[in-house]
């Protein structure tokens, strides 16, 4: 086993066309867990009982259920049921519809620790219930669970490695191509895992400022 | 023949000026036979409780004699387990029909009021200008520049003009309730409800904000409805004083005869413990 810098860069092509599609799929399916987390939390806040059954079950739907089964039954059992997608587009679905069950738990839990007080204080200025949460419940929210999110965004991004079972060309999946094509296990797998961390970095240190500015 | 109609029409125009004027003698807000109940604990029993338009009224008791939940009942923060309360003799909960009040009718007649809390309950998001501007462009429609317009003129009553663009967290708590009170005032509320809003401040501080409160009280004819501890301010700012206890008024009149003539032991004794500690 020796490691051949030739090799590393032959692929590199084909490996950064993977670092492509791993950024893309983990902006759109943030931008549905950022956005979906948050609209779950305010639902549960403000709906019904039986509203809030519905909301606890699609939460429990997909903590419970494991990444790689959501992947094929959106791959091999949708299409039965009259509904194609791309790889991309159920890769992209389930990782945010996954992590917006989380995040949801992220925003509930700053919701919660908003004091009463202050939605007094929106009744004694009768402030709308729209007005109340656009303009205090949910900017307070975003900011007091940002650090939590940053960390489920970046989980969202190594999950992303997953979609190569869609053949999805995400970095993974893109470095299995390359490794089984050429038998370079060694070199496929090590700058995968270099681009992996590469990214990370700069989310890790955008995290770390986070915590330490919103405590 | 004209004159006559002239002189009816006059007559009629002052028979209406007379009306509002009995209007605005009349009760500002009324409490009756208001009782509250938090499950079986029972916080106000049967309030009978009329303020005038314009009057200055404190109540004063022990802790948990639900003086606050008067307050809170007054802004619809709580609703009453029986009875009715009027402001300007329009129910804040039922209409002519006796049916509960849409929350498009609570939201008109709430408007009335304002409320200042004792933990301030600013927007800890938003700079003081922010946290003044944001019900009068939202709930009024005011454009902009008028709101801002008016928030430096309320921030100047209370003194913090140079603080428009502070956040709350870096202003002191006593800085902290004057914006409160000035942010309760842009809305220019016909009766302002003031709830414990020196407990949370020393001494120092609070004396600050029972200043900006005299103004308010010397400068504007707003009705206040005050909850406080500070027996020198209430017996100074109000016009009549209420003692309660265990969810009843027990003694009510001016000050003077409050705090020199008390009739009863018990606001005898409260009186004693508050002004010997």
């Amino acid at each position: 086993m020796s490691w051949e810098w030739k090799f590393v860069w032959d692929m590199m092509p084909q490996l950064l066309l993977g670092v492509w599609y791993t950024i893309v799929v983990t902006v759109l399916s943030s931008v549905i867990t950022l956005f979906g987390g948050l609209l779950l939390a305010i639902l549960e806040s403000v709906s019904t009982r039986i509203g809030r059954m519905f909301v606890r079950f699609w939460l429990e739907l997909f903590r419970g259920i494991p990444v790689l089964v959501l992947l094929y039954f959106g791959f091999y059992v949708l299409p039965e049921l009259g509904i194609t997608l791309s790889g991309l587009a159920i890769g992209v679905l389930v990782l945010g519809f996954v992590y917006s069950a989380f995040c949801s738990g992220v925003y509930r839990g700053a919701l919660i620790t908003i004091p009463n007080g202050l939605r007094d204080a929106c009744v004694a200025l009768n402030l709308s219930p729209y007005t109340t949460w656009s303009k205090v419940l949910v900017p307070i929210m975003v900011r007091r669970a940002m650090p939590a999110l940053a960390n489920y965004v970046l989980m969202l991004f190594r999950s992303s490695s997953f979609l190569f079972a869609l053949g999805v060309p995400v970095l993974l999946g893109e470095a299995q191509q390359v490794a089984s094509q050429t038998y370079h296990f060694l070199e496929a797998y090590t700058v995968a895992g270099v681009f992996y961390l590469a990214i990370n970095i700069p989310f890790v240190y955008l995290l770390h400022r986070l915590k330490v500015k919103h405590g | 023949m004209a004159s006559t109609t002239q002189f009816s029409g006059v007559e009629r125009f002052d028979a209406a000026s007379k009306t509002s004027q009995d209007l605005s003698g009349a009760w500002g807000i009324e409490f009756d036979k208001v009782s509250k109940s938090f499950g079986s604990h029972r916080v106000l029993v049967d309030l009978d409780l009329q303020v005038k338009a314009g009057e200055k009224v404190t109540l004063i008791g022990p802790s948990g004699s639900g003086k606050t939940t008067v307050l809170r009942l007054a802004m619809t923060l709580e609703k009453p387990s029986a009875g009715d309360i009027r402001i300007h003799g329009e129910s804040i909960l039922f209409d002519a029909l006796g049916k509960p009040l849409s929350s498009a009718q609570e939201s008109r007649i709430r408007r009335r009021c304002g409320m200042v809390f004792q933990q301030f309950n600013l927007f800890p998001h938003l700079t003081v200008l922010q946290n003044l501007v944001l019900a009068p462009t939202t709930v009024l429609g005011q454009a902009r520049e008028q709101a801002e317009q008016a928030a430096l003129e309320y921030l100047r009553m209370v003194g913090l003009e140079s603080k428009v663009n502070a956040y709350p967290a870096q202003l002191s708590g006593g800085q902290q309730q004057r914006i409160a009170i000035a942010r309760a005032l842009v809305l220019k509320p016909e009766i302002l409800l003031l709830d414990e809003i020196t407990s949370a401040l020393d001494p120092e501080l609070a004396g600050e904000v029972l200043d900006v409160v005299r103004r308010v009280a010397n400068e504007t004819n707003v009705t206040l409805l005050i909850v406080t501890h500070e027996m020198r301010f209430a017996r100074e700012v109000s016009d009549r004083i209420c003692v309660f206890d265990q969810g009843r008024i027990i003694e009510e009149g001016v000050p003077e005869k409050i705090f020199v003539h008390p009739e009863r032991e018990r606001t005898r004794s409260f009186l004693h413990n508050v002004l010997n500690h």
